[in-house]
């Protein structure tokens, strides 16, 4: 005798391509093609199907980080250049989240410093970058313009448009051919209506990476890995509104009460901790890229990703 | 796939007797498909129908109970691949290893961790369950000790893993009767097994490489007279789990094979990545989860990712509504209102905490909705706040007469305003942004 | 002796004692004959054929009624012809009464009129020392001889036994009877002198929480002589039902009730004077009312109705005499009462239900009643569901910046030009526009959808450059009427936050709609027909209903308005017997699903939070209209 399951899924995950190599006019050294799914996460066959990808975050203004992050990586919070180039070639990230923390502050206008940092970070890593935009819908238009323009030929995942607004971000995606991140609050019907909106003013599916927002473990966590397999579902399930690539980012991870209280010397340890379960089981959920922000995490999930990936690691069969 | 209500009524005799209690059969087919009710409460269904309706409601999976009393729990019953779906009924219990080759001091910290630990999250109380003892020494009567210095300690459940009938029978003699979980019955010496486990009425583990082998050994088992079955999967690697795993539980659920409908068993510690493969067993169906006892960080993260799995989907975790500090906030502190919907509260005050800036909380009755739900669905609205205000008193508590609400409530300001006679400053949207705005727009 | 009749063509058959009439033996097998005359031998109208058996009747004396053939074919007067053996008898269909055929307001198809009052004007016999059969039976043999009710079937309640004695004498023996048919059966309720049986009136009421409105019928010659309408007077005590129901808590019960029968008989004097008609005339009245405002006026206590677990306290129709409760009828009159099945479906849905025929057909049919709270009910004559929630009051004009009620000066159809974005409305009364109602503004929503103008979320698109897209100090909108064309001075626009209000109250709608549907397994294609009540139903423009997704999408010739369903249905039971007594069923056969407690709902409300909904493959004709709206822009 034997099982068989059947899954009945008639659609696949669409595919991004996220960072330019030489070849295709950009001066990344690696170009990632995610997405592709035709199951669910770590079921494929396929032992060649690829791991979610690690983003390591870092911003441009770091009185806007956690003291965690700014204890443990000292100096380095202060200079982009050398943040960037850590994350990479020291923490062994897939790729960099620049977050222009800098726009945060009241009645920002410094765009030629925006264009700046994000100069900074192409320079310090030749690894996909992930840029987030300003808070602040007013100068959206100002700031997306020069992110998509200083990273033209790059690939670039822009973050992130909401249903508020997508306008300015769509707007720069397109002139500069870069994605974007589609971020809706913890619900399928929400990412899947933000896709509609952006496909209708002319956004290509295959430049979209859905954000269904990651509540931090313990903290609406269920809600988002909910969402998230309902979004893999029904894109296997044939609907292409959801058929793309998710990214997942608990920013709230560093600031909970857990975290935040736990003792001096085991507070790293937590912090990475909470991180870890937070994004493989968000990997589970189907997300293809999960972000990070302490260094330790990186080590830890790369070692996870291999496992699941190729099934090494294998387990003592008795 | 459950039964629709319609489905369901077309089956019953239409004649609205209202002897079941209900007032129509229509009423009585949405109970049942809701599996609200039973049945045989209707006197009038013909057999064939009683069948077709009872085969629906009867659990896929066994529900197996390990341990005896307060600390006990039960696993299986599970009907779900997605907890979107429904939701996980059983969470995993997770039990802590030790080996019986360590000293009786290792393993009685061990036990005595387990027992008194606890963890309070969003009003529960979060535990490990028992533990697992591993029988490395290969000697009944240290088996035996060990078992019997762990049960001297706590009434906790057991795992006990041997491959020895003898070992088995001698630790059992400490904790036969408090229903261990026997590990493991293999196709090899399911016979002698089954009796140990019959005899003292425990819950078995068996144990095979393929799906057949697990399906034909727990018919085997069942013919021996041993119902509680737990299943180990022998997974090669932590993604042979999900698969295995997964395979399973969709086999189960759509009763394509009866034959697995039973709760799954897994050892965490092989594979040298005991975080991961506690994730992983708590997202993919693991009911039993063995592992080395956890550092504090890990031990938080295992149970509130527990914790989080198995919480309905379809109920918000809600708060009790009233008015809540931060600190110690005096007459001109700031209010700050926002819904019960336990993740909102949770989340605000971590920040307000953070802010250091001492503030009263205003959380109003949205029946647990969020505060974008609650504004779309009119849960949230001036009359609430209004009578939330006179409600807990906050008039007495401030002398000020302004209150925050949450940027998505922005809408609501103006009717607030009318209704409380309260100057009302929108908040941020996220919550992440309220100290920066209490520094800004409040110390104004 | 008995003798068994069959009569044809209906094989009705009966058994009767030797000597009976045959018109008496035609009544008690429940067939109406017609007696003009009261069965005394004069009108000739009782014609029937005896096809076989012995019979004894004076051919020669009737013979004015009949030519040869007939008489050779065994015709006879029923009324004039006594039975002496079994009997074959054919009624010929010109004998029976007829059913007069109606046509209600609102009605496609038209209602047989069979009320459930009637008139007897009967001239009797005075008793003498050899007829000495008692007032009682002599006078219900007399209404049963004109045409009425078999005898034995009628009774009569004390207090018009009390009036007998003295008005048959004083009145000569010549009196008129108003016989109602009640759940213990045939009641004589009224008995008055000489020949009144031309006044006979009832009235069909809905008594909504905001207006009361009264249709008036003859019940004599099928037809309506007045209508009038008025505020309901409860609206002292508080707006809503649930700030009434707290008043009701507060202050007791007592003084609603009677604001409630108030505000009926203001609307009956005013329907009665415009008729000419005397209020004592009307002897019954039917009220479809929702439960609470049901509860209210029959002074039962709808406490407990609004909390938790919401249960009504009578779910059967009710029939009272008029003075209990108040109402300025005819004393002896009756009030019926619509069933209800929860708090929030009651008689007025019930009246929807039975306007609309969803409960006869095989079809199933999608009942929606909007108003501040909607109600949806599912079915077809074998089941129904049903729901209700709340749409807010954006649907009806308000929480919308210049929504109005439907009165003179609103919009109530508008359309845009695609190339310069200027509206072209009409407003009630054809005056300069004050406000938008709420047909107009699914009107301007869905306009502004196919114009781009808004996008699926309702955003409104500030990137147009045109004068009419403007940010306030709040929100972005849109201008409709430039203050020099509209009746109040300023512009009228709709705002963002308008858009956004009206999108919420019809998600709460559709996705009402789709949490039956699944509760029933079925999917928009197996609806044939959607029918619209309340408010606005009569004016709603289906397809910008259906482009703005407020219902599933369903062929436009599909979908019906019924208008206000509750006075319709009113109107149905107050002159259809058979209709009235279906009610009951139909209450007990709605299944009523508690939105609140159905976890899917929620999920439902988001993706029809988008317009026309989050799943286009619901809305094919929709997305096709669309996507060529945007080709043609672009």
């Amino acid at each position: 005798m034997g099982f068989n399951v059947h899954f009945d899924w008639t659609g696949s995950i669409g595919e991004v391509i996220l960072g330019a190599t030489k070849s295709d006019g950009g001066s990344r050294r690696v170009s990632y093609r995610i997405g592709g799914g035709t199951t669910l996460p770590f079921l494929d066959k396929n032992p060649s199907s690829p791991a979610p990808l690690i983003a390591f975050e870092i911003c441009d203004n770091p009185v806007f980080w956690s003291p965690i992050i700014r204890n443990y990586c000292g100096e380095l919070v202060n200079n982009l250049q050398e943040w960037a180039k850590a994350g990479d070639a020291t923490y062994g990230a897939d790729m960099i989240r620049l977050y222009l923390t800098s726009t945060r502050q009241r009645n920002f206008s410094d765009f030629p410093a925006v264009g700046k940092a994000v100069e900074t970070a192409l320079s310090a890593t030749s690894l996909p970058l992930i840029i987030e935009g300003s808070n602040d819908p007013k100068i959206d238009s100002d700031i997306f313009q020069k992110c998509g323009e200083v990273g033209q030929g790059e690939r670039l995942l822009l973050g992130t448009a909401e249903a508020s607004r997508y306008r300015s971000i769509a707007a720069a995606a397109l002139a500069y051919n870069h994605a974007l991140i589609a971020q809706s609050p913890i619900d399928v019907n929400l990412a899947k209506q933000l896709n509609i909106l952006l496909r209708e003013i002319g956004i290509q599916r295959d430049h979209v990476v859905i954000d269904p927002y990651t509540g931090t473990l313990g903290y609406g966590f269920e809600y988002s890995y909910s969402a998230m397999e309902r979004i893999r579902f029904s894109a296997l399930k044939g609907d292409t509104d959801l058929a793309m690539p998710m990214i997942s980012s608990a920013p709230d991870t560093l600031t909970i009460k857990e975290v935040r209280e736990a003792d001096l010397d085991g507070q790293d340890d937590m912090a990475v901790k909470w991180e870890f379960y937070t994004s493989l089981a968000a990997a589970v959920a189907g997300a293809e890229i999960v972000c990070v922000r302490h260094p330790k995490t990186i080590g830890m999930l790369k070692l996870a990703f291999a496992s699941l990936k190729t099934g090494t690691g294998s387990m003592e069969v008795t | 796939m459950a039964l629709k209500a319609l489905d369901i009524y077309k089956l019953l005799p239409k004649k609205n007797c209202k002897e079941c209690g209900d007032p129509t059969c229509l009423t009585f087919a949405m109970k049942l498909a809701g599996g609200k009710a039973d049945v045989d409460l209707c006197p009038y269904l013909d057999d064939t129908s009683k069948t077709v309706l009872g085969a629906t409601t009867r659990p896929p999976i066994r529900l197996v109970r390990i341990g005896v009393g307060e600390r006990s729990f039960a696993v299986g019953e599970e009907f779900v691949l997605y907890r979107h779906e429904k939701t996980f009924y059983h969470p995993p219990g997770i039990l802590f290893k030790v080996s019986d080759a360590q000293i009786p001091d290792e393993i009685a910290s061990v036990t005595k961790r387990v027992r008194d630990e606890s963890f309070i999250r969003v009003g529960a109380d979060l535990r490990f369950n028992g533990i697992a003892i591993e029988n490395t020494s290969n000697s009944a009567d240290t088996f035996a000790k060990s078992v019997e210095t762990v049960e001297k300690m706590a009434d906790l459940p057991l795992v006990l893993i041997s491959s020895s009938a003898d070992a088995l029978t001698a630790a059992l003699a400490h904790c036969g009767t408090y229903r261990p979980l026997i590990h493991a019955a293999t196709n090899k010496n399911f016979k002698g097994m089954c009796a140990v486990a019959k005899q003292h009425g425990c819950p078995l583990v068996i144990k095979a490489r393929h799906l057949d082998e697990l399906g034909q050994l727990a018919k085997d088992c069942t013919a021996e007279g041993v119902q509680d079955l737990v299943m180990d999967l022998s997974p090669a690697s932590l993604r042979d789990f999900i698969s295995l795993s997964t395979e399973i539980r969709q086999l189960a659920i759509t009763r394509t094979a009866p034959d697995l409908g039973y709760p799954v068993y897994f050892d965490a510690t092989a594979g040298g990545m005991q975080d991961a493969g506690i994730v992983i067993g708590i997202l993919k169906y693991a009911s039993v989860i063995v592992t080395n006892p956890l550092l504090p960080s890990s031990a938080k993260a295992a149970l509130t990712l527990r914790q989080n799995v198995y919480t309905d989907p379809q109920k918000p975790i809600q708060m009790n509504p009233g008015l809540y500090r931060v600190g110690t906030p005096g007459k001109d502190a700031p209010v700050l209102m926002t819904v019960n919907f336990s993740l909102t509260f949770f989340t605000l005050e971590g920040y307000l905490e953070s802010t250091r800036i001492p503030c009263f909380m205003l959380i109003v009755d949205t029946e647990g909705l969020s505060v974008l739900t609650a504004v779309a669905a009119g849960k949230l609205n001036e009359i609430l706040v209004r009578d939330s205000l006179i409600k807990f008193g906050v008039e007495s508590e401030v002398s000020h007469r302004s209150l925050i609400i949450p940027g998505y409530a922005a809408p609501l300001s103006g009717r607030i305003e009318e209704a409380t006679g309260w100057k009302v400053l929108v908040g941020p949207r996220d919550a992440a942004e309220i100290g920066e705005f209490l520094n800004e727009e409040w110390k104004k | 002796m008995m003798r068994s009749i069959t009569f044809l063509p209906s094989y009705r058959k009966i058994d009767v004692d030797r000597g009976t009439t045959i018109l008496d033996a035609a009544q008690h097998a429940g067939l109406n004959i017609n007696v003009v005359c009261g069965g005394l031998g004069k009108c000739g109208k009782c014609v029937v054929f005896v096809q076989s058996g012995k019979t004894e009747f004076d051919q020669q004396k009737h013979s004015r009624f009949f030519t040869e053939e007939e008489l050779k074919n065994g015709a006879c007067l029923a009324c004039a012809t006594s039975v002496q053996g079994d009997l074959l008898v054919f009624i010929p269909e010109s004998t029976m009464i007829q059913e007069q055929k109606i046509l209600i307001e609102g009605l496609e198809t038209e209602i047989e009129f069979h009320p459930s009052v009637r008139k007897y004007y009967v001239e009797l016999e005075p008793p003498t020392l050899a007829n000495p059969s008692p007032d009682l039976s002599r006078l219900l043999w007399g209404i049963q001889k004109s045409g009425g009710p078999v005898a034995e079937k009628m009774y009569a309640p004390l207090e018009t036994l009390r009036e007998i004695p003295t008005m048959l004498r004083h009145s000569d023996w010549k009196v008129t009877g108003t016989i109602a048919l009640v759940p213990g059966g045939y009641r004589l309720i009224d008995l008055q002198e000489n020949d009144t049986s031309k006044r006979l009136y009832g009235a069909a009421i809905d008594l909504g929480s905001t207006t009361v409105v009264v249709y008036l019928w003859d019940l004599v010659s099928g037809k309506v002589v007045g209508v009038a309408s008025n505020y309901n007077k409860q609206i002292s005590c508080g707006e809503d039902i649930l700030a009434r129901v707290n008043f009701a808590r507060k202050n007791g019960l007592s003084k609603l009730q009677a604001l409630a029968a108030e505000s009926i008989n203001t609307a009956l004097t005013t329907a009665s004077n415009t008729a000419g008609i005397d209020r004592d005339d009307i002897y019954e009245v039917v009220v479809a009312g929702n439960t609470v405002m049901t509860h209210m006026l029959l002074g039962i206590d709808p406490a407990y109705m609004i909390a938790e677990p919401y249960v009504p306290v009578v779910r059967r129709a009710l029939s009272v005499a008029a003075n209990r409760l108040g109402i300025a009828c005819n004393p002896n009159g009756g009030v019926f009462a619509f069933p209800a099945v929860s708090d929030f479906i009651g008689g007025d849905i019930i009246a929807d239900i039975l306007s609309c025929g969803m409960s006869e057909s095989d079809g199933v049919s999608l009942l929606i009643d909007i108003g501040t709270n909607f109600e949806v009910v599912l079915g077809n004559k074998d089941w129904m569901f049903s729901c209700a929630g709340a749409a807010g009051p954006a649907l009806e004009g308000g929480e919308v910046l210049f929504g109005m009620r439907a009165n003179p000066g609103a919009i109530d159809k508008i359309t845009i030009d695609p190339e310069t974005l200027t509206p072209v409305f009409s407003t009630i009364n054809g005056i300069k526009p004050r406000g938008i109602t709420g047909s107009g503004l699914i009107d301007l929503l869905a306009e502004l959808l196919s114009t781009c103008v808004i996008d699926r979320n309702g955003r409104i698109n500030t990137g147009i450059t045109n004068p009419r897209i403007r940010t306030s100090s709040h929100f972005p909108e849109f201008v409709v009427a430039w203050a020099q064309d509209s009746g109040i001075g300023k512009d009228i626009v709709i705002t963002e936050n308008d858009i956004k209000n009206l999108i919420m109250s019809k998600a709460s709608v559709h996705a009402a709609c789709v949490t039956l549907m699944k509760e029933a397994g079925i999917s928009r294609h197996d609806i044939s027909t959607i029918y619209f009540a309340g408010a606005f139903g009569n004016y709603l423009n289906k397809k910008n209903a259906t482009t703005i997704g407020l219902i599933p999408e369903i062929p436009y010739d599909q979908i019906k308005n019924i208008g206000n369903g509750a006075v319709t249905g009113a109107n149905i039971a107050l002159i259809n017997r058979r209709k009235r007594k279906t009610l009951d069923e139909i209450a007990s056969k709605i299944a009523y699903i508690e939105l609140n407690a159905e976890p899917a709902f929620m999920d439902e409300y988001t993706s029809s939070a988008f317009l026309p909904h989050t799943d286009l493959s619901l809305f094919p004709q929709v997305q096709k209209m669309l996507d060529a709206c945007r080709i043609q822009r672009e």
